[in-house]
């Protein structure tokens, strides 16, 4: 087990194309890190200067204190899992599993009895003699992960090793996975682009996008204090709701207005802080949980008027997206209050806003200047879709 | 309920065709096909007289006469020998060297590749004929003449372009990261080209080295010109013996026998191996 510390990677590829810049987290010992980010945002690429498949343009690796930079793959003593191809066609599961360990010179008691191990906490010791080609998705991919787990890798290095699995098992196997890393006490850097999966089984996020660290946080603090625009959009499902805002002085207070309808601000929220200036462009977003349904007919004060642009079941919950001033906003309620409203297109709806619950952005740089207002998010969020629990501990 | 349960089974695939006439069809071709070997072989069995009438003859007294004359008075061993050597080794350089080629054309990414795979292909482009008297002369120079080293690199050279741009399509169907796999793993990059790249192209270079030896066994243009009696192969040599004033055709028939089962037999014993490689390595891409 060991610390893995990666200090301002850069990668620039043969023809120019600047994978990574300048990104820079650790792992701790025995825990659990996600890269996560949409596809093309340079997880995998870190992930493989990570492992020495690649070597870095700028910047230092350090496992335990020692720079591995310019380490060959196998002097790093890391284990490595794919999407896919991880297993070698042409040898049994066995042999596969043997591989790193025949490459460590041990014993064949040794070698069995770790495979034996391994084999039963993963379930697939009767699959032993097949080959990987006789195998399904799921059996294969546990066959790759147990070939990471039959020997004490630094850290353990897994690339999307569930994403193409079908629902119910991924579903499965991110439970296996946490009770994994707690039994074997890993390291561990994993890279995926779903969010539930980053949400449920990390420690911490290392919320990457264009080759740039967005934002490292454990996964429930990402979610209620993002840093950025893009992490507010990006984690939470359903996203985040994102319009423009115009801000307004009334009675003394602050406001947002949202085309006719006007939304009230906390006065000291507002004015604590770095100072927003009426110069520039604003964005608030708010979660569609925290916005709720109202008759068309409500008036006063954060209601705003729309009409209904489309309905999303999901069963448990509906999602109603409505169209208002110029923009579609989501609105994530329970099933029972979804139908007490009329589902079909076009008909007149109206939305109350939770102005505490606001966040707002620089629109320039997409900074967030002002996090919701909650103190306590576990309480704030009993309606939201974010995994709870899933705190580190 | 009756009704949802059928709804649920898929329906069977439609019963497979047989087509008998298909069979009729090729047994007609190969009958057709192998005929004229067939009354070649026969050739070989008959005396000369019986093998120069102008009509068939189905029905003879076989005898080993013609084998007798090439193998005994004639030594056609020796050039057996020539050509089993010259096939083998310029099979075995080709390959070799053209795997590494072919895998380093596949795998990096070096300023110029795609001209240096174009180049390669260029080398086959002309007709060797051409080129006949230009390698003669070399030959003269470096006393390559006759030679069994001169048939050997001629060989190896004229093979290596098919090698090379067989194999690195073979090369490029398997997934990189089998070798990265590996070298996480603990190898070095040469270990994980050994067991895991190379057990993985073998059946690939299998049928490629089938084909190249094939090739090599059935020269026949440079050997006659590049040999003259130490080094002469099996196509020439078989010529010149069975070719002269006369043909005799019973001769050549013998000749046809001895320098087609060893390639037959060769082909049956690495298609065994080919054969258990491909069911064995099944890859997926």
């Amino acid at each position: 087990m060991a610390e893995l510390r990666i200090e301002n990677l850069a990668k620039t590829f043969k023809g120019g194309f600047q994978a990574l810049s300048g990104i820079s987290f650790d792992v701790a010992d025995r825990e659990a890190v996600f890269l996560l980010g949409p596809s093309g945002a340079g997880k995998t690429t870190t992930l493989r200067l990570v492992a020495g498949l690649e070597l870095p343009s700028e910047g230092r690796i350090t496992i335990d204190g020692k720079d591995v930079s310019g380490w060959q793959p196998r002097e790093r003593n890391l284990a490595m899992v794919y999407d896919k191809h991880s297993l070698f066609p042409h040898m049994t599961v066995f042999e596969n599993l043997a591989y790193p360990l025949r490459n460590r010179k041990l014993k064949d008691a040794e070698i069995r009895s770790r495979i034996g191990t391994v084999t039963e906490t993963l379930q697939v010791s009767e699959l032993l003699e097949r080959y990987p080609s006789q195998l399904s998705g799921g059996q294969m991919q546990r066959v790759a992960i147990g070939r990471a787990l039959v020997r004490e890798a630094n850290v353990y290095l897994l690339d999307e090793p569930i994403s193409h699995l079908d629902a119910k098992l991924r579903a499965r196997m991110r439970v296996e996975f946490k009770r994994l890393q707690r039994d074997y006490r890993a390291t561990m850097l994993y890279v995926s682009h779903d969010q539930l999966e980053a949400m449920t089984m990390a420690d911490r996020i290392v919320l990457i996008n264009q080759g740039r660290v967005e934002q490292i946080a454990p996964p429930q603090e990402l979610f209620d204090r993002p840093e950025t625009l893009f992490a507010a959009t990006f984690v939470g499902e359903p996203s985040m709701n994102v319009f423009e805002a115009r801000l307004l002085q009334q009675d003394g207070g602050f406001g947002l207005s949202l085309g006719k309808s006007r939304i009230a601000l906390d006065r000291d929220w507002f004015a604590t802080g770095e100072p927003i200036s009426p110069d520039r462009a604003y964005l608030a977003g708010i979660r569609p949980q925290h916005v709720t349904l109202a008759d068309a007919g409500a008036t006063g004060v954060n209601v705003v008027h729309g009409t209904v642009f489309a309905v999303e079941t999901l069963g448990s919950r509906i999602i109603f997206d409505i169209e208002a001033e110029g923009t579609v906003v989501r609105v994530l309620t329970s099933t029972d209050t979804g139908r007490q409203y009329s589902h079909e297109i076009g008909t007149p709806i109206a939305f109350r806003v939770a102005p505490e619950l606001i966040y707002l952005f620089e629109a320039q740089t997409g900074r967030t200047v002002r996090q919701a207002q909650f103190t306590d998010p576990a309480g704030q969020l009993e309606n939201g879709f974010a995994p709870q629990g899933a705190r580190r501990q | 309920m009756t009704k949802s349960h059928t709804l649920m089974v898929s329906p069977d695939a439609p019963p497979v065709q047989r087509n008998w006439w298909a069979y009729v069809i090729i047994l007609i071709i190969c009958v057709f096909n192998f005929l004229p070997y067939l009354y070649v072989v026969m050739t070989g069995f008959m005396d000369a007289t019986t093998s120069n009438r102008p009509e068939p003859q189905w029905f003879f007294t076989p005898t080993l006469e013609a084998f007798r004359f090439l193998l005994f008075d004639k030594n056609l061993m020796h050039n057996f020998r020539n050509s089993l050597v010259v096939s083998l080794s310029a099979t075995f350089l080709s390959v070799t060297l053209g795997m590494f080629c072919a895998y380093a054309i596949a795998r990096f990414d070096f300023g110029g590749r795609d001209d240096v795979s174009f180049w390669v292909l260029t080398n086959r482009m002309m007709p060797p004929v051409a080129v006949l008297i230009p390698i003669f002369v070399t030959f003269q120079t470096l006393r390559l003449l006759d030679t069994l080293t001169g048939l050997i690199i001629l060989y190896t050279a004229m093979q290596l372009p098919f090698v090379v741009w067989m194999l690195t399509g073979y090369f490029r169907d398997i997934p990189r990261r089998y070798e990265e796999s590996a070298m996480v793993d603990g190898d070095t990059w040469f270990q994980a080209f050994r067991k895991v790249t190379l057990p993985l192209m073998m059946p690939s270079i299998t049928a490629t080295a089938i084909f190249v030896m094939i090739l090599s066994w059935n020269e026949y243009v440079f050997a006659l010109f590049l040999t003259s009696t130490g080094a002469r192969t099996m196509p020439p040599a078989i010529v010149a013996y069975s070719i002269g004033a006369n043909i005799s055709w019973n001769v050549l028939g013998a000749a046809v026998v001895l320098i087609t089962a060893p390639l037959i037999l060769f082909v049956l014993i690495v298609q065994r191996q080919l054969i258990s490689g491909l069911s064995q390595g099944t890859l997926r891409k």
